[in-house]
């Protein structure tokens, strides 16, 4: 009787997490401050309906309803626009900064990083799992990277290779207890955030490794390709990669099953725990990749910058689930969201407003974009048109 | 208070209660009255509007103008109804999943709903709550301990303390009627037994029940009188003294029962498609068992028997500690569900909403689920193939959508089941496993399901069917294996006989 009762629930767990911090303007970042704890949600999980619904009637969808579906779908670039918008129109000096093209490039460039580790986030949050460590091995990554190449001289091939493998392996050891220990990844993964923390302090003393970044890496950091930053070039080829990795591939149809009920999956032949494995594995390898790219991006390796992403990454993958595909996490609106969040905190950072705006604007977008991902999915499911009115005992009744 | 007026000749009258949503008469016209002390069941198929009569008289669902609600002396219009005032009138309500806490005890169970006796400064008064809860406990006869954990029960006093709870500020037990909603829904069989037995005590103290269900045989056993609804229409009230469970299908589907498990037409050959020797495992401890191609075997056994067990192990999905399987005349060796797969075994598992589906995701991702590695040739994904393969099975399946983009959960339980069944039957497979394939689904879906069964075997599919109710599987094997203390102690040929199934599923006949 619990059963049903129990998948029910929307996992909702507390925990302290370390707060993001302003990712267009990491030589701002100093420490971080006390955090206030903040209330994360799990993946908006569709849960079950009672075991035998009453077949719902047919809704005649009149033009203002649909009108009001299209417009929430697109809900979500309509605010970009919009912040764009009140942004360009303040006058004075914000708007002169603001439409500048250095400043779109500094935007896109600031968020290829957050962007890459947000997608690479997608795979385990489709497959219902947390990954809160994804920020820490992003600044692991990255310092490592330059720790590869400046303090052991390894080749750079060789440097960017080892972050990358490094935040694959990270992930796969995160994938691999949780399913092997059953332990819920959420807390398998608030353990490895903290244990990296403290790995990269011991090998940095807290210092950011400067010296000896090869400048080829910090070239292709601050370069234009077509008029748009080379970084977020790579920012695009991963969104193509995610797209068509979870709406493309078998695996992908593997991923949205398990997220949606594990014990079916297991029973249609998806290996489970294999799969959940490598979702975590790639999304560290992706957190890795958002490792140098955060080191070509600002020329060092930085021990304390890492963890500040870990939760606008789950704050954009929750609202990017309210657009498009509405109630579901999707590609095209992760990346939205993860503009949406860097112009409105470059664009509150021009307005004058303070640094501490990054920290409230990311957990209150978390926390709404939750919100609405949970209200919305639940409003889809009740407004979908659907069954045939007719039981099934009506259409037997009449012999064939 | 009107006590002084005479006693109501009905317990509950509800007269013209219609209701429609979006132009479909969902509920037309009920007129049915509830005598005081009777167990009185509402039946029909899914749609029939059976829930949308319990959600009036809960007050939640309102109702079309025009109807009255008659509730012991509280006479009142339709659209005056609330949940308010159902609970004033004594309407109490179980829900097919009552909301009980598992982990808290017996009396918190009790009081948390209700509040709990305070003492000084507000603290809990426990001495208070778990005397009252002593006394509760006794006058329903649960044999348990307040402090207990309610998760520690057996599953009928769960429900027995959920009904217990629902009437526990009602003293006197003439007025009022309580209303259970599929109580036995999420009941193991031997669970049933026991709170059907509790709700004759019910009414035999004088109170009034109002009994909707799915199983038929319970409905039987239990109430006093059964209104069946098709279409949202009654179709009849009656005794059901001296009444079928023939007759009751009768007049649930509108035809007649030899029409809703269809016969075999299947020439099973004596080829074996499975061969089990010695499995063990589990509650098994050596089954043996030959599966015909193309029939259907049956598997009878009580709860706790094995039969779920031996379906998993046959699928890979639970572990096997000794014994040999051949399929189609090569050994077969499942290490997980993915090779039973590619041997061609099919699973359908008994708990449809826990181990089937796939909530949240379309009814076309759910008929290919497992499935779609096929759609994937080089490196693209082929969706019109796989669409197309959906719109195909909906159709052959007689699944009722309105389309495959709409997700699963809004389908009812028999089109859920159905594509379940259509997931696996797509394949084609060699053998297929149904543990329990029509549990919480009408007998009109159910009629369809077996069809569908049938039209397998006959292109080659050899099935191997678990279900509890006797009568089914009397009615839809071919011939019944019976499972007792991990062995199959006896193979009943046809024609087979329900009532000889259950005493060889229930007596040590045929023990080695």
């Amino acid at each position: 009787m619990t059963r049903a009762v129990n998948r029910l629930r929307t996992k909702l767990s507390v925990d302290e997490v370390p707060a993001p911090r302003a990712a267009e303007d990491p030589d701002a970042v100093t420490q971080p401050p006390a955090e206030p704890p903040i209330v994360v949600v799990g993946p908006p999980m569709s849960p079950a309906d009672d075991l035998t619904p009453e077949a719902p009637r047919p809704r005649r969808r009149s033009a203002g309803t649909l009108a009001m579906s299209v417009f929430r779908q697109y809900s979500l670039p309509i605010l970009l626009v919009v912040s764009v918008l009140i942004y360009s129109l303040w006058g004075g000096d914000v708007s002169s900064t603001f439409n500048t093209s250095a400043n779109w490039q500094n935007i896109a460039a600031s968020q290829a990083v957050s962007g890459v580790l947000t997608l690479g986030i997608l795979l385990t949050l489709v497959s219902g799992n947390f990954d809160l460590s994804i920020g820490n091995i992003c600044g692991l990554s990255s310092v490592m990277t330059a720790a590869a190449y400046s303090h052991w001289h390894f080749p750079l091939v060789v440097g960017i290779l080892f972050g990358i493998v490094l935040g694959g392996a990270v992930g796969g050891m995160n994938g691999f207890l949780s399913t092997t220990l059953r332990v819920d990844p959420f807390i398998i993964t608030l353990g490895t955030a903290s244990i990296i923390l403290g790995f990269i302090d011991w090998y940095t003393h807290g210092q950011a490794i400067i010296n000896g970044i090869p400048g080829s890496l910090v070239t292709f950091g601050r370069t234009n390709f077509l008029g748009i930053p080379e970084i977020a070039w790579v920012l695009a080829v991963v969104a193509l990669l995610i797209y068509y990795v979870l709406e493309h591939t078998p695996y992908g149809r593997a991923l949205h099953a398990i997220g949606s009920n594990r014990a079916a999956a297991k029973l249609v032949g998806i290996r489970v725990e294999r799969t959940i494995t490598s979702a975590f594995a790639l999304t560290g390898a992706f957190a890795g990749v958002a490792g140098v790219l955060l080191l070509a991006h600002t020329g060092s390796g930085n021990p304390t910058i890492g963890p500040t992403f870990t939760l606008a990454a789950l704050a954009s993958a929750f609202l990017g689930a309210v657009s498009f595909k509405v109630g579901r996490l999707n590609v095209a609106g992760t990346l939205v969201a993860v503009f949406f969040l860097g112009v409105n905190i470059q664009g509150l950072t021009f307005a004058g407003v303070q640094n501490w705006i990054t920290e409230v604007f990311t957990g209150m977008t978390l926390i709404l974009a939750v919100a609405l991902a949970a209200v919305l999915s639940k409003e889809r499911k009740a407004k979908r048109p659907t069954a045939a009115p007719t039981s099934s005992a009506e259409q037997t009744r009449n012999p064939a | 208070m009107p006590s002084v007026l005479a006693e109501p000749r009905t317990a509950l009258t509800m007269r013209g209660l219609s209701k429609t949503y979006n132009g479909n008469l969902a509920l037309n016209s009920l007129f049915l009255q509830i005598r005081p002390g009777e167990i009185h069941a509402l039946l029909g198929g899914n749609g029939s509007g059976k829930s949308t009569a319990i959600k009036i008289l809960a007050g939640v669902v309102p109702a079309d103008p025009g109807g009255e609600l008659t509730v012991g002396d509280t006479v009142a219009g339709v659209s005056e109804w609330t949940p308010a005032k159902a609970h004033a009138a004594g309407l109490r309500f179980v829900h097919q999943q009552p909301a009980v806490f598992p982990e808290l005890s017996i009396a918190e169970n009790l009081a948390i709903g209700a509040g709990f006796p305070r003492g000084i400064a507000g603290r809990i008064d426990w001495p208070a709550l778990h005397a009252r809860t002593k006394d509760l406990l006794r006058k329903y006869q649960i044999a348990a301990d307040p402090k207990t954990p309610l998760g520690l029960l057996r599953a009928a006093d769960r429900s027995r303390v959920a009904i217990m709870r629902a009437l526990q500020d009602r003293d006197d037990a003439d007025s009022g009627v309580l209303i259970l909603d599929e109580p036995t829904a999420a009941l193991p069989d031997a669970e049933v037994a026991h709170l059907l037995d509790a709700l004759r005590g019910y009414a035999a103290a004088g109170q009034t029940i109002l009994y909707v269900s799915h199983r038929l045989d319970e409905v039987l056993s239990v109430a006093d009188r059964v209104t069946v609804l098709r279409d949202g229409v009654k179709v009849d009230t009656v005794e059901t003294k001296g009444l079928t469970e023939a007759a009751l299908i009768e007049l649930i589907v509108g035809r007649p029962l030899d029409r809703v498990f269809p016969a075999s037409t299947v020439e099973v050959t004596d080829d074996a498609a499975l061969v089990v020797r010695g499995l063990a495992g589990g509650p098994l401890r050596g089954v043996d068992l030959t599966l015909r191609r193309g029939e259907v075997l049956g598997i009878a056994g009580l709860l706790g028997s094995g039969r779920s067990e031996l379906l998993r192990m046959l699928f890979g999905a639970y572990p096997r500690d000794a014994g040999t399987l051949v399929l189609d005349g090569a050994p077969y060796k499942p290490g997980n569900p993915d090779a039973a797969m590619k041997a061609g075994v099919a699973y359908v598992p008994e708990d449809r909403q826990a181990d089937a589906l796939l909530p949240g995701q379309s009814v076309r991702h759910n008929l290919s689920a497992g499935q779609s590695r096929d759609y994937y040739r080089g490196l693209r994904f082929h969706h019109r193939v796989e669409r197309a393969d959906s719109q195909r099975s909906i159709s052959d399946f007689l699944i009722r959508v309105f389309n495959d983009e709409q997700p699963i959960e809004t389908l009812s339980g028999g089109n859920q089941q159905k594509v379940v069944i259509a997931r696996w039957l797509r394949r084609r497979p060699k053998v297929l496993l149904l543990d329990e394939p029509t549990q919480g689904v009408d007998v009109g879906a159910r009629s369809e399901i077996y069809q569908l069964i049938r039209k397998a075997t006959e292109a080659g599919t050899s099935v191997i069917l678990v279900a509890s109710e006797p009568e089914e599987l009397a009615h839809s094997s071919d011939r019944v294996a019976v499972l007792r203390g991990g062995r199959i102690t006896t193979i009943v040929s046809a024609p087979i006989d329900a009532h000889r199934l259950t005493e060889l599923m229930n007596s040590s006949e045929g023990t080695p």
